[in-house]
């Protein structure tokens, strides 16, 4: 097993990229894609922290956790998928500087 | 015992350094579809990271939701949404600003991460892997109720991707 310090330290990395993706894209498909690399990221913590603490704590929850917010990500995909084609089709763009109907 | 957990780190380094090649290559490629490949071998790194952790149900759920669900729909989105009259750009403008805001969160994470204490297993041997039958029992016992909400919240949700997808009556 590798120690806990290099999986957070991975995962962060992992984070820092996504969070850089959602800062410097444009296009809205491709936001997505970032946020969900950050989302993995967070997931990969939360299971970490239960195999490192499951036989000193007695409890699993964080990989119970994991499951959830990938369930959750699949939901958050199909919704934001459906807002993007929407838009698409209203605007004839997917880039998020251009949605600007609510700019004055 | 010793030589197998020298060669657990190197196939955990091996699937973090690729993986996180993968993630650097889904924020920079100049190619939409690229990125959504590159996506692919993020989330296969990803998932062989839980396997290296013992949970192999993660793992399959990653690879079933993540590798085919998911992937296909952004695969489609982007098809769907891909303008062709024109060239774009795929960067805003504030590119330096969203790479230095992303250095810094990277910096405050991993200081946070050094900085702090970690009372863990000292050996490898007090890691035991987590069953599948002990998922099982959490998710069905204890974690029923949210199970349940999650179900219906993934039905509902998709239920209203199709309704946001759909063209209108007055469209044609």
């Amino acid at each position: 097993m590798p120690p806990l310090e290099h999986i957070l330290v991975v995962n962060a990395v992992l984070f820092a990229i996504g969070a850089m993706g959602v800062l410097t894209r444009r296009n809205a498909v491709l936001i997505l894609l970032s946020v969900e690399l950050m989302l993995n990221a967070v997931s990969l913590n939360m299971v970490a922290f239960a195999v490192y603490g499951h036989v000193d704590f007695g409890n699993i929850t964080g990989v119970i956790f994991a499951f959830f917010i990938i369930v959750i990500a699949a939901a958050e995909v199909a919704l934001a998928l459906g807002i993007v084609v929407r838009t698409f089709r209203n605007r004839a763009t997917a880039n998020v500087d251009e949605v600007n109907l609510l700019k004055w | 015992m010793e030589d197998g957990v020298t060669a657990t780190q190197v196939v955990f380094w091996i699937l973090a350094v690729v993986m996180l090649i993968s993630a650097i290559g889904v924020v920079t490629a100049g190619n939409i579809v690229y990125a959504a490949l590159f996506f692919i071998a993020s989330l296969a790194g990803v998932a062989g990271i839980y396997l290296i952790l013992t949970v192999e149900f993660i793992a399959l759920v990653q690879l079933l939701i993540y590798g085919s669900a998911v992937v296909i729909l952004i695969l489609f989105a982007l098809m769907l949404t891909r303008a062709r009259e024109r060239p774009q750009a795929l960067f805003g403008r504030s590119r330096p600003l969203g790479i230095a805001a992303s250095l810094g969160l990277l910096a405050a994470l991993i200081g946070g991460i050094v900085a702090t204490t970690w009372t863990t297993p000292e050996s490898s041997a007090a890691i035991q892997p987590v069953g599948l039958q002990a998922i099982g029992d959490a998710i069905f016992t204890i974690w029923i109720v949210p199970f349940i909400i999650v179900g219906v919240l993934l039905s509902i949700a998709l239920d209203g991707a199709i309704m946001l997808a759909s063209p209108d009556e007055d469209d044609n």
